[in-house]
C-alpha cells in the first residue's frame, strides 16, 4: 500500500516581494521574504512555525493556502499543487489570519458565517447547525447576533477561527491564533486546536508563544530571514543547541579566563553572556549531568555575589540560540 | 468528522453576495444619501433646469437626466466600491481564498445595485411629476420601461469590469475619481452625447450606457434624432458593446486573481 501524501509539502519556495514607489521615476526595492523553504509536515499532526516578525511565517502561511505564489520552488497541499489547483483545494483548507480585519464589522457574527458558509459551500440543509456548531465551540454563541464591530479584539480573534474551521477543511492554517486573547480563551483556543486534531485535522500553526508551540507542537520548524534554520521535536531542538540543561551563573562581571573555564567543563556545549541589570550573567547549555551548579560555582569561586540555578532548556532557549546564530 | 464536504455553487455566491450588500446597506444609514436623498435633490434640479425649456418633453429630459445621475454612479461604480471597501476591511483575502471565484461575488453586489439603482429612478420619476404637477407623455411606456432596466444593465457591466480595478490595485479609487466626470458626460447620462463635439463620439462609442441610453431616448421622445442611425442600431450597439463588456469581465477577473497573487497586495489599502 502506497503511503499517503503528506498533508503540506515545499520544495525550494523562494518569495520577492517588490515594492514601488515614485511615479516618473519609478524605483523598485525587492525584498526577499522566502529563501528556499523545505518543508514537508505529515498528515493529522500539529505543526508549529516560529519565527521572529519578518522572517516570512505569515508569507509562507499564505503560499500553502493559496493567497500567494512562490516566486520560485513547489508547494503543495494534501498532494495539490498551490499554484494550480487551487479549485480543488480551497474547499479542503481552511486560513485564520486573525487581527482586527478581516469581518464584516457592521453586521453580525452570525451573518459573517452565513455568508462564508454560503461562499464556503456548507452544505444548505446544515448551514444553520454548522454555525451554531462552531460558534460553541469558540464560545461565541452569547454574542452571535452582535455586530461585529461591538466585538473585542478577542471576540473577533475567536470568529475569525469559527469561519476557519465552519467548512470542516482537511488542513488548517493558523497564523498566531492567540494573538490578543486574554489568558483563559487562549487556552480554550489551544484546547480547541487539539480536539481538532483528534478530529484528524492537520494544523499548520504560527505562533510567537513559545509555551503554545511547546505545548501544542510535537514537531517545530524556526524560520529566520525566509530560512527554516531547524526543525525537529523540542528534545531534537534541545540537542541542536547543545543540551536540554540550562545553568545560568550571575555575578558582577567575569573575566574571559572564568568564561573559558566554564567552556571546558565536562558536557558544556555553549556558553553565552548578557548584561543583566548591573550584573552579567553567563549561561551554559551542558549535554550530560557531569556539570552541576556546584562544578560552575568552584569555577568561578571569588565572586562574592555569584549565584548559580539550573534548569530546563526551554524551547525560548532554542529559539533565541538558533535565531541569534542565524542573525551573526 | 466528514471533511470537505462542499457544495460549492455560482448560484449560491450570488445570492449571499446579494444578501450581505442588502443587510450591509439596512445596518449603514449613510446610504440614504445616495439611495434616497440624492435621487430627490437630482429631481427637483433638474426639473428646474428644464422647466423654460421650449416643447412638451422637457418632463422627460428632466427624468432622464435626473434618473441617470441618480443611478448611474450607484450601479456603475457600487460594485467597484464594495471591492474597494472589501481591501479596507481585509475581507478580500478570505473572499478570494473562497471556493468560488471573485467574478460571482462581485454579480451578486450589481444586482443589488441594479435594483437600488431603479429604485432611486423611481424616486426621480415621482419627485418630478409632482413638482410638474403632470405625468410626462411616453409613446410607449412599455418599452421605455424595459429599455430603462436595461440601460441600468449596460452600466452594470461596465460597473463589473470597472470592480476588477479595485482587485487588482488600491490605486483603482483614484483611477474612478479621474474619470468618472469624463464617463458621466461621454455616455450622455445627463444630455444627448451628440451635443458634445463630434472628435468625442468614438470615445463614447466604446461605452454600452452611451448606445442605451441613446436607444432610450429614441423611444421616449418623439422626433429625437440622436446619433442619427436610428433605434435599432442604437439597441444593437448597446446588446453588442455589454456582450463584449461582459465576455471581458470573464476573462479579466481570472487574470486579476492570478496577477493578485503573484503580486500579493491583497491585503493592501
Amino acid at each position: 500500500m502506497t503511503p499517503p501524501t503528506p498533508a503540506i509539502e515545499a520544495y525550494g519556495v523562494s518569495r520577492v516581494f517588490d515594492s514601488r514607489k515614485g511615479f516618473l521615476f519609478r524605483e523598485v526595492t525587492h525584498t526577499e521574504a522566502l529563501r528556499g523553504v523545505d518543508l514537508v509536515v505529515e498528515r493529522g499532526a500539529i505543526f508549529g512555525l516560529l519565527g521572529p516578525n519578518g522572517a516570512g511565517k505569515t508569507t509562507l502561511t499564505k503560499i500553502f493556502s493559496t493567497l500567494l505564489l512562490p516566486t520560485a520552488g513547489t508547494a503543495r497541499v494534501l498532494g495539490h499543487d498551490v499554484s494550480t489547483e487551487t479549485a480543488w483545494l480551497r474547499p479542503r483548507i481552511g486560513l485564520v489570519l486573525g487581527g482586527e480585519r478581516g469581518l464584516y464589522n457592521r453586521i453580525s457574527g452570525r451573518e459573517n458565517l452565513r455568508y462564508f458558509a454560503d461562499l464556503y459551500g456548507v452544505p444548505l440543509g446544515d448551514r444553520e447547525r454548522r454555525i451554531d456548531e462552531v460558534l460553541e465551540r469558540v464560545d461565541l454563541v452569547w454574542a452571535a447576533d452582535r455586530r461585529v464591530e461591538e466585538y473585542s479584539r478577542g471576540m473577533k480573534q475567536k470568529l475569525h477561527l469559527a469561519r476557519g474551521i465552519l467548512h470542516r477543511p482537511e488542513v488548517l492554517f493558523l497564523d498566531e491564533p492567540t494573538i490578543g486573547l486574554d489568558p483563559k480563551s487562549a487556552r480554550e483556543t489551544r484546547k480547541l486546536v487539539r480536539s481538532l486534531v483528534g478530529d484528524g485535522v492537520t494544523i499548520f500553526l504560527t505562533t510567537h508563544y513559545m509555551f503554545e508551540a511547546e505545548e501544542l507542537c510535537p514537531e517545530i520548524a524556526i524560520l529566520s530571514k525566509g530560512r527554516i534554520v531547524a526543525r525537529d521535536s523540542i528534545d531534537g531542538l534541545q540537542r541542536l543547541v547543545g543540551g536540554d540543561r540550562t545553568l545560568e551563573a550571575e555575578a558582577y562581571g567575569f573575566d574571559d579566563r572564568e568564561i573559558e573555564t566554564l567552556r571546558r567543563l565536562p558536557g558544556v556545549s555553549k556558553v553565552l553572556s548578557e548584561e543583566f541589570g548591573p550584573s552579567l550573567r553567563l549561561t551554559m547549555r551542558v549535554r550530560t549531568a557531569e556539570t552541576t551548579p556546584a562544578d560552575v560555582a568552584q569555577a568561578l569561586a571569588g565572586h562574592p555575589e555569584l549565584s548559580v540555578r539550573e534548569r530546563r532548556t526551554s524551547l525560548e532557549d532554542v529559539y533565541l540560540d538558533l535565531v541569534e546564530e542565524e542573525a551573526r | 468528522m466528514a471533511f470537505a464536504d462542499a457544495e460549492v455553487s455560482r448560484r449560491r455566491t450570488v445570492l449571499a453576495s446579494l444578501r450581505l450588500s442588502v443587510l450591509q446597506f439596512m445596518a449603514d444609514p449613510q446610504w440614504l444619501i445616495p439611495s434616497m436623498i440624492a435621487p430627490v435633490v437630482f429631481g427637483l434640479v433638474s426639473f428646474e433646469m428644464f422647466r423654460n425649456a421650449a416643447g412638451q418633453d422637457y418632463l422627460i429630459y428632466a427624468i432622464l437626466g435626473a434618473g441617470m445621475m441618480s443611478m448611474w454612479g450607484q450601479t456603475l461604480y457600487g460594485s467597484g466600491w464594495a471591492t474597494g471597501q472589501d481591501r479596507v476591511f481585509g475581507t478580500l483575502e478570505p473572499t478570494i481564498q473562497a471556493p468560488t471565484p471573485y467574478l460571482y461575488v462581485i454579480l451578486g453586489r450589481v444586482l443589488w445595485n441594479v435594483v437600488s439603482g431603479l429604485v432611486g429612478g423611481l424616486i426621480v420619476y415621482v419627485v418630478v411629476v409632482v413638482a410638474a404637477g403632470t405625468f410626462p407623455s411616453v409613446p410607449n411606456p412599455l418599452g421605455f420601461a424595459v429599455l430603462f432596466v436595461f440601460v441600468m444593465l449596460t452600466l452594470a457591466a461596465v460597473g463589473v469590469v470597472f470592480a476588477a480595478f479595485y482587485v487588482y490595485t488600491r490605486y483603482a479609487g483614484f483611477i474612478q475619481n479621474v474619470g468618472e466626470f469624463a464617463f458621466y458626460v461621454g455616455t450622455g447620462c445627463m444630455f444627448p452625447v451628440v451635443i458634445l463635439p463630434f472628435f468625442a463620439w468614438p470615445a463614447s462609442l466604446f461605452f454600452p450606457p452611451t448606445w442605451a441610453l441613446d436607444a432610450l431616448r429614441y423611444l421616449a421622445i418623439p422626433g429625437y434624432q440622436g446619433f442619427g442611425w436610428g433605434f435599432g442600431w442604437d439597441l444593437v450597439g448597446a446588446i453588442g458593446t455589454t456582450a463584449v463588456y461582459l465576455a471581458i469581465a470573464g476573462s479579466v477577473f481570472h487574470r486579476v486573481e492570478r496577477h493578485v497573487l503573484e503580486e500579493g497586495n491583497l491585503s493592501d489599502y
